[in-house]
């Protein structure tokens, strides 16, 4: 019997800061992700913890991890060439054959965006198979902004609104992504999809913005973030009445996701 | 492969429950003990008769005994119908050539029965002895009365020859889903049986052998056990309690006057099997390996009827949800269940109310008291142990009727949000202090943390370990990032209620995760009721008060 509570070793190959407190590790992998699929990571002297795949390329994968609390801070005292151990890929994806031929609208907040960034390029990579990309991607304040590079690159082919919460930025609107939502012209779009990924009340607003905008609530997506300390369907922390996130999730079309109450 | 005693006792039982359904009209207390009736399920059949009658059951109003004694009338009694637009639950109205009463297959049962010495009670001169209300009651008493051979060709030469026939009639002419469920499922149950008393008479199955122990005779069988099993039981931990008192929890036991039977245990079994802390591998910075047994021998556990109930539960999520985990698939592998029997029910049991208080699924049965140890053997492994003991005709009793009972709200998923909102939670707010212990002590909750235990504070060697955890604790739904899922100890109630009584048995069908073994209500320091939070929230949802 297969042992699904043993890690691997892989060795890191790079650590890049993104901003005072994440930090994207680049780890060795060959095997296939999917787009929205995550990992139980190796913290060391803590535990594990599941986090989302946020880039891959060839023989690698990343993930961006922020150092707050006690239970991440462990994976910082790591250094290029050391192991992390962990064990995936975990979860299901977001459906990407739905959203081809078709546009689409991400709306992202903080952290949110690394599970959704795989994605993103994917149709950054290949145009050709989706048709326009909307991206609304908040952060607190100019600080906290992630992948700085990755979204002026996207302002290349996407529609892209980056704003922050309360304070104002060249290059930045201001303002909660909820606020945003009105600009995205959905009565243009033949048919479309709606990505939304951040902290749990952002999510709820921004799902019933849509949803008030006339967004029919199956073609809104979003990803749940749950403590996790198996992602096999054993551990009990990630489960919602009968739902058990790490197993039917951590994606869900919020016809169901809404109905996900804690 | 052997079957218990109780099994058998069980058969009897359902031989005359469905004699009775024939017999005469349906009234409130028959239908009302259909309501906890459990069935095997191991055909079509009885699956499908059963959940029909569940579904009826359900859904029946209070004209439900008028609407059952017409359907009664009409298919059983043809009464009103045109000819042959009913089924006459007679054997020679399906075996003789005019479709008549009285022939031949009458004049056969009533020489069986007179063989007995058996005859119609009395006031039931109208019911012909080849109606299948009687065939099945002369079939029941021979169970308890008769030999193997006895019942298999009464079986095939005077039931399974016509209810085929029969039940389709009834397929095609009741008019409520009752009867035509009764049916399928007496014909599902027959089929049962035929396999079953094929597999005696060819000598496949066996009953149980039985055995009286006297206490001191016990210590010799426990040491040859022990060479090859690790033998637990609940046992007395002195003054290893809340506030002092004695801990009492299964462990492995010396002599059999360490297990204490006249007590409840503050834990439950599953610590055996799943341990409180367990190490799953060991790693050093470049690998990591995977921990193996420290004993390899197999373990003998002596477990409650709620605890042996609770194993399915366990299997349930670490077994059937998402990949099966191995630590728990290779201690289950080894581990062997007996029941130790319940002579009474104790402070806060309600085994009854969630039909945990009867468990089938042993290996062998053990009653205790000062004198002697009665014990049913159902594992021919177990046999050499005790053959040289006293056979006595034993099998478990299992307790009826508990002090307590919960009321079993039935809710449905569209009232989630609804149930969610409740403010009959926030009570919970002010009193839960987060302690978990209801979670250590029930036998179905099987949350656990990883935790990693480092060895020296300069190197990454150390080793892997997983915890029990629980949903009460205040951090349980804590993410890294420091969010957390559900905020409030009221949140937390809710969400353990409901698994234990709605959501689990939503996931994975048949049965709720309580067993009813009330040690969550025992052992809460707080006093908070998990019973009366049940039963609160059913008399809530049923408009009975707030």
């Amino acid at each position: 019997m297969e042992n699904i509570m043993l890690p691997s070793p892989h060795k890191i190959l790079s650590i890049v800061k993104e901003t005072r407190a994440e930090y994207t590790f680049r780890v060795a992998y060959e095997g296939e992700t999917k787009h929205g699929q995550f990992f139980q990571l190796s913290i060391p002297k803590v535990g594990e913890a599941p986090i989302s795949v946020s880039g891959k390329g060839e023989g690698y994968i990343e993930f961006t991890i922020r150092k707050i609390g006690r239970l991440t801070q462990g994976i910082f005292g790591l250094q290029p060439g050391d192991m992390l151990f962990m064990r995936g890929p975990y979860g299901n994806a977001f459906p990407i054959e739905r959203f081809k031929g078709k546009d689409l609208v991400v709306i992202c907040g903080g952290t949110g965006m690394a599970p959704v960034k795989t994605l993103l390029n994917h149709f950054y990579d290949h145009p050709e198979e989706g048709r326009s990309v909307h991206l609304i991607c908040g952060f607190k304040d100019i600080d906290c902004v992630l992948f700085t590079e990755e979204i002026e690159k996207f302002r290349g082919k996407f529609h892209v609104i980056p704003t922050l919460d309360n304070s104002s930025a060249p290059g930045f609107e201001t303002g909660m992504v909820t606020v945003h939502i009105g600009n995205i012209p959905f009565d243009q779009f033949e048919d479309y999809n709606v990505v939304i990924v951040g902290p749990p009340v952002m999510m709820r607003f921004a799902a019933l913005e849509c949803v008030k905008r006339g967004v029919p609530e199956e073609k809104i997506w979003v990803s749940f973030e749950r403590r996790m300390s198996c992602a096999v369907g054993k551990c009990g922390h990630c489960k919602i009445n009968e739902t058990y996130v790490c197993l039917e999730g951590p994606v869900f079309n919020y016809s169901r996701a809404k109905d996900l109450l804690d | 492969m052997m079957i218990s005693k109780a099994e058998f006792r069980g058969r009897a039982e359902l031989y005359r429950l469905l004699s009775r359904l024939y017999e005469r009209e349906a009234d409130q207390a028959l239908l009302d003990s259909l309501q906890s009736l459990s069935l095997p399920e191991d055909n079509d059949d009885l699956k499908q008769g059963a959940a029909a009658l569940r579904e009826y059951l359900a859904s029946a109003g209070p004209d439900a005994v008028e609407e059952l004694a017409v359907d009664y009338a009409a298919v059983f009694l043809a009464a009103g119908s045109a000819e042959g637009a009913a089924a006459l639950p007679c054997e020679s109205v399906y075996t003789s050539p005019r479709r008549i009463f009285m022939q031949e297959a009458w004049e056969q049962v009533c020489r069986l029965y007179a063989g007995k010495g058996l005859g119609k009670a009395e006031g039931r001169a109208d019911l012909m002895e080849d109606h299948l209300a009687l065939e099945l009651a002369f079939l029941g008493w021979l169970v308890e009365n008769g030999a193997v051979s006895e019942q298999k060709s009464f079986l095939e030469d005077h039931l399974l020859n016509w209810l085929p026939a029969f039940a389709a009639d009834v397929e095609k002419y009741g008019r409520t889903p009752f009867y035509k469920a009764v049916t399928r499922i007496a014909l599902g149950f027959l089929e049962l049986e035929r396999g079953l008393l094929e597999g005696l008479d060819s000598g496949e199955l066996s009953m149980a052998r039985s055995f009286s122990v006297r206490n001191d005779r016990f210590a010799p069988i426990l040491a040859r056990l022990r060479e090859k099993y690790r033998v637990f039981a609940p046992k007395r931990f002195p003054k290893r309690g809340l506030k002092g008192a004695d801990l009492i929890r299964y462990g492995e036991i010396d002599a059999l006057t360490d297990i204490v039977y006249k007590e409840k245990s503050h834990l439950s079994a599953k610590e055996v099997f799943y341990p409180v802390s367990q190490t799953l591998f060991r790693f050093t910075g470049e690998e990591c390996t995977q921990e193996e047994p420290a004993d390899e021998r197999e373990i003998i556990l002596l477990a409650r009827p709620c605890d042996l109930n609770a194993v399915r539960r366990l299997d349930a999520i670490f077994l059937r949800n998402g990949q099966p985990d191995l630590y728990y698939a290779r201690m289950r592998e080894r581990l062997h269940l007996f029941l130790l029997e319940c002579r009474e029910t104790f402070d806060n049991c309600f085994c009854v109310s969630m039909g945990s208080n009867i468990a089938l699924d042993y290996e062998a049965a053990v009653r205790i008291d000062d004198i002697c140890a009665l014990i049913e053997v159902k594992n021919e492994a177990f046999l050499p142990y005790f053959e040289d003991e006293v056979p006595i005709d034993f099998a478990p009793e299992f307790v009826s009727e508990n002090r307590r009972a919960a009321r079993i709200p039935d809710i449905r998923r569209e009232q989630l949000a609804e149930i969610t909102a409740l403010d009959y939670w926030k009570q919970f707010d002010d009193r839960c202090i987060g302690c978990g212990g209801c979670n250590t002590a029930c036998p179905t909750c099987s949350c656990f943390d990883t935790v990693d235990v480092i060895y020296h504070e300069t190197s990454r060697d150390g080793e892997r370990r997983r915890v029990w955890s629980g949903c009460m604790l205040e951090d349980f739904t804590r993410t890294a990032g420091g969010a957390l899922a559900r905020k409030t100890p009221g949140a937390n109630m809710r969400f353990k209620v409901l698994h234990k009584i709605f959501d689990f048995k939503l996931r994975f069908g048949e049965e709720h995760m309580c067993v009813g073994c009330g040690r969550c209500v025992d052992r809460c320091p707080k006093e908070i009721d998990y019973l009366d939070a049940v039963n609160g929230l059913s008399d809530l949802l049923a408009g009975k008060e707030g």
